[in-house]
């Protein structure tokens, strides 16, 4: 035991030249206290802290989330950078490399200027964290798999219009990263449970499908009923039944949710199923395109297309004629590339989807029996959220400041105009007591959903 | 609520200068939780750390701390405000108002 605590105290000793110079003599305080705490369990368990203090600073510093970045930035051009001129996907993938990159590091700072930086507690943090991981993972998978799928270049140019499709993906997954770096940052009060119940939804539907089909599927998604396909029929209920059942759940939740300045509501069930079929989209994506990259030979040989329309059998869909020694590879190779699109193109229309299909369900848990009044605000409209916040004593910059933010989250959403943000944020820096800045906030629950 | 018992405990004597293991003895908290709310304090300026002066025998030097002026009229603002508040579970305001949390 009195070894183990010496190596404890050595271990916290040497972590606490990782801290900045500033916050090194708080881990020095906890080893100069450690002597007083009684020998044993207690003074471990002293100690123990002290190492999560060092490993709670280290990660909340800087340094160590700038060298995390440059660490996983790293590892995808690593993956995705090299490749023989000859293969048609090596330029694509350094687009993709570049632009990713570009867009991890710029992106935080943009949100950061609008939204506020990230909320408190760890969850916003661990989502922040999950969603870079993702699209690193994403990436790189991708890179890999196209690699594996073009190395006949020859045979495989890309067209402009396929650049574009590139382009387009790209953007939907800065689109995707921009929603969850918003979603986590201190300006949008979305209730507590909306995160996580939307992001485990996400994760739960990307399993249910990823099961279903490790190696992607079709484009059956396109026609999700398929009579011919019991597999295409399941994979559509479970991609449109999952959403709806999350806006429903996170609408019923949020009802519950009287605090001045969190959203309606029907909002919050919206944004918490668009917010879980992006996780569900994302998360689908990195696995069937982890699973291709790792397994190319697993993927199932796409059938050449029937020799009709002047077509012949041994040419590829642009009526190249494919060598007969090539012929194999070149459908192995064009099956892989191709595999996994459908993933893609459901990362395209996921958050459109959840954000119908969460408000359909926001819909259905105002009319069902168990909340009170009517529309995604009635609830509120029965109990006025004001009557439920301490309203004594003086309001401090940080309570205005927090209004002042709750104002700029109504107006991004619709709930205010660009006059009336101006007007309130004026009256809430203004305010004197609490009581005073609660009343600029109460009524914008009533304020109807655009459109 | 673990800052406003850090508080609290600060606030009994607020001329002495205190180490953080009588903290975590007064307040019941772990080292892991109390450092990191000091250290949110003495960012904020509503506590004041030094380290003892002269080095005494069989044991290093303590790292001390006490209440800075406006941190003992916060302080005493949110335990006052703490205390009128019915007692129910820790709303949004009242903790707002007395635990400067976070960046």
């Amino acid at each position: 035991m009195h070894r183990f605590t010496g190596a404890l105290a050595g271990l916290l000793e040497r972590s606490a030249g990782l801290l900045p110079a500033a916050r090194r003599e708080w881990a020095e305080a906890v080893l100069a206290e450690a002597g007083e705490v009684p020998a044993g369990a207690g003074r471990v368990a002293w100690l123990c802290g002290g190492l999560w203090l060092v490993a709670r600073e280290a990660v909340m510093g800087r340094a160590m989330r700038v060298l995390a970045f440059a660490a996983g930035a790293a590892g995808l051009a690593w993956i995705g950078w090299p490749g023989v001129s000859s293969n048609s996907a090596t330029p694509l993938n350094r687009v993709y490399v570049t632009g990713t990159v570009v867009l991890l590091a710029v992106l935080p700072w943009v949100v950061r200027r609008y939204f506020g930086p990230v909320r408190r507690g760890w969850a916003p943090r661990a989502a922040r964290v999950g969603g870079y991981v993702m699209v690193l993972a994403l990436i790189a998978a991708k890179a890999v798999k196209d690699r594996d799928g073009s190395k006949l270049g020859a045979y495989f140019v890309i067209v402009p219009g396929e650049w574009v499709l590139e382009i387009v993906l790209l953007l939907v997954i800065a689109g995707c990263l921009a929603g969850l770096l918003i979603l986590t940052s201190q300006r949008i009060r979305l209730t507590r449970p909306g995160l996580p119940v939307g992001i485990g939804a996400g994760a739960v539907t990307a399993g249910a499908l990823y099961a279903l089909a490790p190696l992607g599927i079709g484009f059956i998604l396109f026609f999700p009923l398929d009579p011919e396909s019991s597999l295409g029929s399941l994979w559509g209920l479970v991609s449109l039944a999952l959403p709806l059942a999350t806006g429903f759940l996170v609408a019923r939740l949020a009802a519950r949710d009287t605090r001045p300045g969190v959203l309606a509501p029907a909002r919050k069930g919206c944004l918490a199923a668009s917010c879980a079929t992006a996780t569900a989209a994302l998360l689908l994506a990195v696995l069937t395109s982890v699973t291709i990259a790792l397994f190319p030979h697993h993927v199932p040989l796409q059938n050449p297309p029937p020799p009709s329309g002047g077509g012949c059998e041994t040419c590829d869909p642009n009526n190249t004629v494919i060598p007969p020694g090539l012929r194999h590879e070149y459908w192995a190779e064009l099956s892989v590339g191709q595999a996994g699109s459908t993933a893609y193109a459901a990362l395209l229309i996921a958050p459109f989807l959840g954000a119908g299909l969460g408000a359909l369900g926001a819909r259905l848990a105002s009319k069902s029996p168990g909340t009170r009044g009517r529309g995604g605000g009635g609830p509120h409209a029965a109990s006025p959220p004001a009557l439920s916040q301490p309203l004594a004593g003086w309001a401090s910059d940080t309570d205005r400041e927090q209004v002042i933010g709750v104002l700029k989250a109504a107006f991004v959403l619709g709930g205010l105009t660009k006059d009336e943000l101006d007007a309130r944020a004026g009256l809430a820096l203004t305010a004197p007591t609490r009581a005073d800045l609660a009343a600029l906030t109460t009524d914008l629950h009533h304020h109807p959903r655009p459109g | 609520m673990q800052t406003l018992s850090v508080l609290a405990a600060l606030c009994s004597e607020p001329a002495a200068w205190r180490h953080g293991y009588g903290i975590a003895n007064d307040t019941g908290l772990k080292s892991g939780s109390l450092y990191p709310i000091l250290i949110r304090l003495a960012d904020r300026g509503l506590v004041e750390a030094r380290w003892e002066e002269e080095q005494p025998a069989g044991r290093p030097r303590r790292h001390l701390y006490r209440l800075t002026p406006d941190g003992l009229a916060r302080a005493k603002a949110a335990l006052a405000e703490q205390a009128l508040l019915p007692h129910r579970r820790p709303t949004v305001a009242g903790r707002r108002g007395a635990a400067p949390e976070g960046a």
